[in-house]
Order: C-alpha cells, then structure tokens, then sequence
C-alpha cells in the first residue's frame, strides 16, 4: 500500500479514473465521497487546516506512480462538497483557499473546554497565543491550531459566557478570561 | 445341438432361439443386478470415505474438488440438501451456505467501485482475507458451486466468461455482445480507448461510444482523462484487481 510518509493511502488514489471528475451521477457522487474523506483523514493527521487549490505541492492533489493530477475543477468539486457538508469553509469568494474542518467548531469549543478544565485554568487569563502554542498545549490538538479556527471556538464559547475575548497590550495579540 | 432338417428341425431350431434368448436376458439381468449391487457398494464406500475423510474434505479445497466429481459420477449432490445424510455427515451444506452469504456481502461492498461486476479471482482473494482465522481453506472452485447454490434463491448472481476471465455478476444489468467484446478487449491493460475498439473490432465511432456509454451509465466503467496524451481511457473495475497496483503508463 502507497503510504504518505506513515499516511495509509486508500486503494482508489492509485487508481487513475478516481482523478477524474465522473460524468455519470451515481459514480461521481461515490467518487466524491470518497475523495472527502481522504481529504478530512490526512488533514486531521496531519494538522492541516488551510488548502489552497492553486497549492502543486499538496500531495492528495497527485499520485506521481500512476501520472495522474485532479484538475482544478475536480479540487473544487471535492472541496465544495465538503463546504456543503459543514466540513469547510471558503476563505476567500473566489474559492482559491479552503479552510478545513476536520473537527467542527463545536468539537474545538468543547477541546478548548476540556483543555481548561485538564490545567485548572478555570479563572485564569491567558494570551490566544498561549493556547495555541504555549506548554500547556503541547500534545494536545490545541497545539498548533490554526488562529482563525481557534479565534471561531473560542467566540462560540463567548457567547455562551464561558469566558471573554479582550484585546491585549500588543496590537496583534488577543487574550482570553475564562469563566467556567 | 445338431440341426435336423424338416419340421421337427425348426421345432428344434425355436426351441433352441428361446433359450438362447432366455439365456441372453439373464444375462442382462444379472449384469443390471450386478450394477445395482456395485453401485450401492460404491456408494457404501463413498460414504465410509467421506467419514473418513471429513477433515481433508473440510480442510483441503483440491481435495474437497475431487470428491464433488466422484460424487457427481456417482449420482449424488452432498449440497442437493441441507438436511439428510450428506449434509450431516459433513456439514458441507452448512459451509457453502456460509460462503454464499459471504459473496452476497462482498458483492454488495465491491458494487460502489465495480458496478456490480467482480473479477472471480478478486472475489476469492478478498474471500480468503475475510476468512483468514477459519481453518478451512477456499478454492476458486467453491465459490462457483456457492455460487450456483445463490443461483438457485434467484439472487441473480451468475458467472460470466470474457475471454480468459471469469467474472461474477451480481445486479440484473445485461450485457450485450458488444459490451462483452469491450470487457474482454479491457482485460490487456484494464482500460481501453475508443481507437482502440474501432480498430481491433473493426467498429464505427457511434457503435463504440454507444457501447461506452451504457457501460458508463451502469457504473461499469469510468473515464480517465489524466493521461498526457490527451486521449481518454475507459476503465474496468470488474477486469481489475483494485488490490493490485496499476503501472504508470496505464
């Protein structure tokens, strides 16, 4: 089996017509589907949160062995799929960069929860960037999380008054006071 | 017996084609008596060696190959029933029954990518790595007879031949001649183009890409337009193996 580094490729990437986007409904539908959760599986393994279709670099988007690439249209077919399923999010209106959510909004809210409660930090404040890279989120999935996804969790959370976003002594930097 | 000419002489002569005949039908009586007693010994002993034997017949598919023929040559089918005898002594019903519902499943979750068509060796190749902790082994051989078995419950499931290959077909869908001769054209490379079938088969344009399109339509094939060669391919899941690899210049 094609493996991405210690990513398990599944058996259809090696086969070349999956890189094609499939006229016929039926097909194309089962094709899409399994082109989406290839997608949402490597970026969960692999802590991706942003792809952008114009990227010759992003692996899934080309299978070297067999000499197949997915076209520009295919990437989009995949893609807004996984837009119309809550999956992801379009950053820009011309659809060039997609924001993946291989967990929903939800699911960080509550690791952001989970993450408080673990470290005490109930009534605590903390720098955004602390969440996102400070020692407490090493080995946690906070750890790395793209800014823009954890600033949606952490709003979400604000609105159910589990804590307060206020803005920092730096320009670029936001931080948050827990009250759970 | 001296034959003596006039009356007495034929009188002799009929008596004599009668017995003659009598003997003659004796003969054929005894030799039909004589087959019936060997059959039923043969049978006897086909029965003791299948006692005998349980374990190699359950265990050792060319074994289990062989003892259906002589089975067959004599006359009767371990898998006619589930209950009775046969199916007691070996609980053969009870295996083939088990392996048929195994195919239906594996038939069902292959249908998505092939369209309801399944290369035999496939079939038994995923058979095998489902039943990897059962310890009886499996031949391309059973599956036909478990096959033929969902035949008889009307699941339309049935064995196709293209060309070399033997493919199992488990939706309605029927292929016409044309298509078969596409099938079999794909088994090469696993793909064909429509130059190709124009040219090997001697067909108009319309002809070939009428036949691709019901193919298409019944999630048989799949295009491939990625080749740089700009020419599209056909493909045929049935004909492949998605388990082994496809090269480069497909």
């Amino acid at each position: 089996m094609q493996k991405l580094g210690d990513f398990k490729l599944p058996q259809f990437f090696n086969y070349p017509p999956y890189f094609t986007l499939q006229p016929v409904r039926d097909t194309r539908e089962k094709q899409i589907q399994l082109w989406k959760d290839l997608i949402l599986d490597y970026c969960k393994t692999h802590h991706i949160f942003v792809i952008g279709l114009e990227d010759q670099d992003f692996p899934l988007f080309s299978n070297p062995a067999i000499e197949r690439s997915l076209t520009y249209e295919a990437r989009e077919a995949f893609l807004s799929a996984l837009v119309a399923q809550g999956r992801a999010e379009w950053l820009d209106k011309s659809r060039r960069k997609c924001l993946v959510l291989w967990h929903r909004i939800q699911d960080w809210a509550n690791i952001v929860l989970d993450f408080v409660k673990d470290n005490g930090l109930e009534d605590s404040v903390m720098t955004v960037e602390e969440i996102r890279t400070g020692i407490e989120s090493r080995g946690t999935e906070l750890h790395g999380i793209d800014r823009t996804v954890l600033m949606r969790a952490l709003k979400m959370l604000e609105q159910k008054g589990k804590l307060a976003i206020f803005k920092g002594t730096t320009a670029d930097d936001e931080g948050v006071k827990f009250s759970i | 017996m001296r034959r003596r000419p006039g009356i007495g002489g034929l009188q002799t002569a009929a008596a004599a084609r009668d017995q003659y005949r009598q003997l003659g039908e004796n003969v054929a009586k005894i030799r039909t008596d004589l087959m019936k007693e060997q059959l039923t010994t043969f049978r006897t002993q086909l029965e003791d060696f299948a006692r005998k034997h349980k374990n190699d017949i359950r265990k050792n598919p060319a074994f289990r190959s062989q003892f259906h023929n002589m089975c067959t040559k004599v006359g009767v089918d371990p898998l006619a029933s589930n209950k009775g005898f046969w199916a007691e002594l070996l609980g053969i019903g009870d295996f083939y029954y088990e392996l048929g519902v195994q195919i239906v499943d594996i038939c069902l979750a292959t249908r998505p990518h092939n369209g309801g068509l399944i290369n035999l060796q496939e079939l038994c190749s995923l058979l095998r790595q489902r039943r990897k902790s059962d310890r009886e082994a499996v031949s391309e051989d059973d599956c036909l007879r478990a096959i033929s078995k969902l035949k008889v419950l009307g699941n339309g499931y049935e064995v196709i031949s293209i060309g070399k290959r033997k493919l199992v077909r488990s939706v309605p869908t029927e292929l016409n001649k044309d298509h078969n001769e596409i099938l079999e054209l794909a088994q090469a490379k696993g793909f064909v183009t429509v130059v190709e079938v124009e040219r090997r088969l001697s067909w108009t344009t319309g002809r070939a890409i009428d036949a691709f399109d019901t193919l298409l339509d019944e999630g048989l094939a799949m295009i491939d337009d990625g080749h740089k060669d700009g020419v599209r391919r056909y493909w045929f899941p049935c004909v492949s193996s998605i388990s082994t690899p496809v090269g480069a210049d497909g």
